[in-house]
């Protein structure tokens, strides 16, 4: 049987008994195709958090790297994702990046030249999915390490990604911990980088459903290697703990890289000598790493609004 | 190695000998979330072959001279053309956003709405090249042509106005309010009828004024509009209450309600009388009897919309 069937039912499901009487109710049934790209996209989220909750919290419990007292600025982390993974987060960049991809490919269609597709390039790649799907992969994730260094290169977009730098009790659900316009302007490099190579955002939903999972392991609490072929691979908890690392944060860190780790040693950024290190930043302002959800975001902001006027950042 | 590659162009081969009956007594669904069309059996009632394409397909439509059969793919900008025997590609049209088509009733011009950019695009159906572009605000979705194919009538989805459009000037001849989300669109009896899907009903319009008349109640979600092939019922599929209602073609009066789950789209009449619809949220191909009521699905692809059947049928002895 196609594994995406029980997903798809479950999505199927809630539209047609949620989510299409409520439009129905609210008078906003045109938006019935937007409302079925919602489902889907909270189907797969919730199992994205379920399956990354079943696999990693064993992990973290079977061999964490440090235990804390209590974990309450954890609970801040599992905001961030649900808002992140299953609420407006993707129904907005869903449909933004719906319409900017019609808008332009149908402009470029109308002026006579193809938008681009990697299956245009390579036809043989039609209904070869995985591998469809790991060259996309391969192709976002280096824009991927180009968007984070760059991040911690320019202090005003630091001051926005500190937040997420600064989280001392690293877990798996730290890594959707992001401030809002850091995910905006994330959105954005995405968008650019997918409109140039046409990806489908909707067709690989249990690669990406995979891909996730990997990325929320690399930020799991738990003493984990991959072994030294495995971390030339693909990014282990240990690497990725490397960046989060209290001597890593801010403008000079190392390990960028978010799935492979091809492109930090390609650009001489990676460190494979960094042992289970204790994360945070240590010149982030305690807000930014024990504040409430809307505490954080009015300090990144602050923070990037000072460094803008051309006042530093306050630690 | 040489005996492998042996085989598969033996394969091949029969492949290519069979393909001339391959399409007879087959359904093509257009599975608009998951970038492929699915090929159904009718007899054994099993999905034989699922064709990858590139982006989002909606709808399909088979040309007037049976020759060809178009797809159109939205997000891929791209009218694929199928032959209607094997349904093996024969090239690509590039076309911004075509969600919808329609060719007029002499055959000469397609028309392809285009829901996401807004645009209704009239195209030379000979050289497929684009004779006059209409931009229509908002989501312009479905059509119907009057008999005499001077003027082509569209939903648009997003501003509950249904546009007339004169295809001999090449000119808008008016947007009228209709009701709430107007979508399927149809000519029967000197009126044009369009399911209201954000209302309980369809909406019966004279197309000279454009004017309501009255809303024929049939459920909520009045999605789409189909003609039985012997003109007498008109079936109403309803996205809202997962019904297919069947009405007298000539008064527009209620026959019989029948139950269809995950949002009934587009339908297809078979020879037999039975009744082949899409369920856009079940991701299935149901059957339906319109003389006993019993419904019988087949797992398609995800979110299933256009579909036709057998398109060869009539052409082939």
């Amino acid at each position: 049987m196609d594994p995406t069937v029980p997903f798809d039912t479950a999505a199927g499901w809630l539209q047609e008994h949620a989510v299409l009487p409520a439009l129905y109710w609210l008078g906003l049934m045109q938006w019935e195709d937007v409302g079925y790209g919602w489902a889907l996209f909270a189907v797969y989220g919730v199992a994205q958090v379920a399956l990354m909750y079943a696999v990693c919290l064993p992990l973290e419990r079977w061999r964490p790297v440090e235990r804390w007292p209590d974990q309450k600025a954890v609970t801040v982390d599992i905001i961030y994702t649900l808002i992140s993974r299953i609420g407006l987060l993707p129904l907005f960049t869903f449909v933004l990046f719906y319409q900017l991809q019609v808008w332009l490919n149908g402009m470029l269609t109308d002026n006579g030249y193809v938008p681009p597709t990697l299956e245009r390039l390579f036809p043989a790649l039609l209904g070869q999915q995985a591998l469809t799907f790991f060259l996309y992969v391969v192709i976002l994730d280096f824009a991927d390490y180009w968007r984070h260094r760059l991040s911690h290169r320019f202090a005003w977009w630091y001051d926005l990604h500190a937040l997420h730098h600064a989280q001392r009790q690293m877990t798996f659900w730290s890594d959707d911990r992001n401030h809002l316009l850091d995910d905006i302007i994330g959105f954005v490099w995405f968008t650019a980088v997918a409109l140039l190579i046409g990806i489908p955002p909707l067709q690989f939903p249990l690669l990406v459903l995979l891909l996730r999972l990997l990325e929320s392991l690399s930020h799991a609490n738990t003493r984990l290697r991959f072994g030294w072929l495995g971390e030339r691979l693909l990014i282990s908890p240990r690497f990725h703990r490397a960046h989060h690392g209290i001597l890593a944060a801010g403008q000079r860190s190392c390990n960028y890289g978010a799935l492979l780790p091809w492109w930090d040693m390609l650009f001489r950024t990676a460190d494979f000598s960094r042992d289970y290190v204790p994360t945070g930043d240590p010149e982030a302002e305690e807000a930014l790493a024990t504040g409430s959800y809307a505490v954080q975001q009015a300090a990144g902001v602050r923070r990037m609004v000072r460094t803008l006027a051309g006042r530093e950042a306050v630690g | 190695m040489c005996r492998c590659f042996g085989i598969l162009l033996l394969g091949s081969l029969l492949g290519l000998l069979a393909h001339p009956a391959f399409a007879r007594g087959t359904v093509l669904v257009v599975n608009s979330g998951a970038a492929s069309l699915s090929v159904v059996d009718m007899t054994t009632r099993k999905e034989i072959r699922r064709i990858p394409v590139l982006r989002e397909p909606h709808h399909v439509m088979l040309t007037p001279d049976r020759r060809d059969l178009l797809v159109g793919d939205t997000v891929g900008n791209e009218l694929l053309d199928l032959d209607p025997d094997t349904y093996a590609l024969r090239r690509r049209i590039p076309v911004a956003d075509p969600y919808q088509l329609g060719f007029s009733p002499d055959g000469k011009l397609l028309v392809i709405n285009g829901l996401a950019r807004a645009q209704v695009d009239i195209l030379d159906a000979a050289s497929m090249k684009l004779v006059k572009r209409f931009p229509l605000k908002t989501m312009p979705s479905h059509m119907a042509f009057s008999p005499d194919g001077t003027r082509v009538f569209i939903t648009l989805q997003g501003t509950n106005r249904l546009a007339a459009l004169d295809l001999r000037e090449m000119k808008v001849l008016y947007e009228v309010t209709v009701g709430k989300v107007p979508a399927g669109v149809l000519w029967l009896n000197g009126r044009v009828l369009v399911a209201l899907m954000g209302d309980n009903g369809v909406a019966v319009v004279d197309p000279a004024t454009g004017r309501v008349e009255r809303i024929v109640q049939t459920g909520d979600g009045a999605h789409q509009l189909f003609l039985s092939p012997d003109k007498r019922i008109l079936y109403v599929n309803n996205r809202v209450a997962s019904t297919t209602v069947a009405l007298n073609a000539s008064d527009l009066t209620t026959l019989r309600v029948y139950p269809v789950p995950g949002g009934p789209d587009d339908i297809d009449f078979a020879p037999d009388g039975k009744l082949w619809i899409t369920q856009r949220f079940a991701h299935g191909l149901a059957t339906l009897d319109p003389a006993t009521g019993a419904v019988d699905s087949i797992p398609v692809g995800r979110s299933p919309h256009g579909l036709i059947i057998n398109p060869t049928a009539e052409a082939t002895p």
